[in-house]
């Protein structure tokens, strides 16, 4: 089961079955502490940041660097792609895929925010021309 | 309720693909597909959801759209697909 985790020197937090090694931030050795839901959420509410459409391209953008995968140059495609991801979250509160039904388990549905671990579709995985199932990510 | 089913999501680039060839082959065979859009229409939505474990053997363990199901053979079509391959999945 994952839980929650607090670097107990820059406060970053985890959550997962196990903590980070080494503290991503502060590049500390086992500085993770388990913590509460309630501590966790105090923590990352700190921040208020927002992802707009604009911003989810760049974030996507940075997270194909040193990735196999690209952003597909259709860019038609791309902005068909994006206003659906917008209004799922609008709708359901969450990025999900355009081209697949969340099933109302919200634990299994995080399977469908995008971007999603495309690299385990049969259309992506082991594919020359492999791209996510939506293609928004192809394969470089 | 007609047995022909497309599942579909106003977004998805697959969808929009295969709108046309859904309206050629309505046109030239005369065989009714029941549109449905699955994001946007909660009812839907959770129609596809009762059809879950009939279409997601068959549909790489999810719900995918578009999904083609022909509600009294169960028969399934997920993606996108070539018109004729459509139409025999249409006419069977
Ligand atoms: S299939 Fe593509 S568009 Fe859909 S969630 Fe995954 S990465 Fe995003
Ligand atoms: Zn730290």
């Amino acid at each position: 089961m994952k839980k929650y985790w607090r670097c107990h020197v820059c406060s970053d937090v985890h959550y997962g079955v196990n903590p980070p090694e080494l503290c991503p931030t502060c590049k500390v050795l086992n500085a993770f502490v388990e913590i509460s839901s309630a501590e966790a959420e105090k923590i990352c509410g700190i921040a208020e940041t927002t992802m707009d459409e604009v911003e989810f391209c760049d974030a996507i953008e940075r997270f194909t660097v040193g990735n196999k995968f690209q952003i597909n140059p259709d860019k038609n495609r791309v902005k068909t792609l994006l206003e659906g991801i917008f209004q799922n979250e609008k709708n359901y509160g969450m990025k999900y895929c355009p081209c697949r039904l969340t099933t109302k388990k919200f634990e299994e549905d995080l399977k469908l925010v995008c971007p999603c671990n495309f690299r385990i579709h049969d259309t992506y995985k082991d594919k020359e021309d492999g791209e996510c199932w939506c293609g928004l990510f192809i394969r470089r | 309720m007609n047995n022909l089913l497309m599942f579909h999501g106003r977004e998805c680039p697959h969808c929009i693909v295969m709108m046309p060839i859904v309206d050629r082959l309505e046109n030239e065979t005369g065989i009714k597909i029941e549109r449905l859009e699955v994001w946007h229409n909660e009812k839907n939505a959770d129609l596809m959801r009762s059809y879950r474990e009939i279409i997601e053997p068959k549909c790489g363990g999810q719900l995918r759209t578009p999904t083609f199901m022909n509600t009294e053979t169960n028969d399934i079509l997920c993606g996108e697909v070539k018109y004729e391959e459509l139409k025999d999945w249409a006419s069977e």
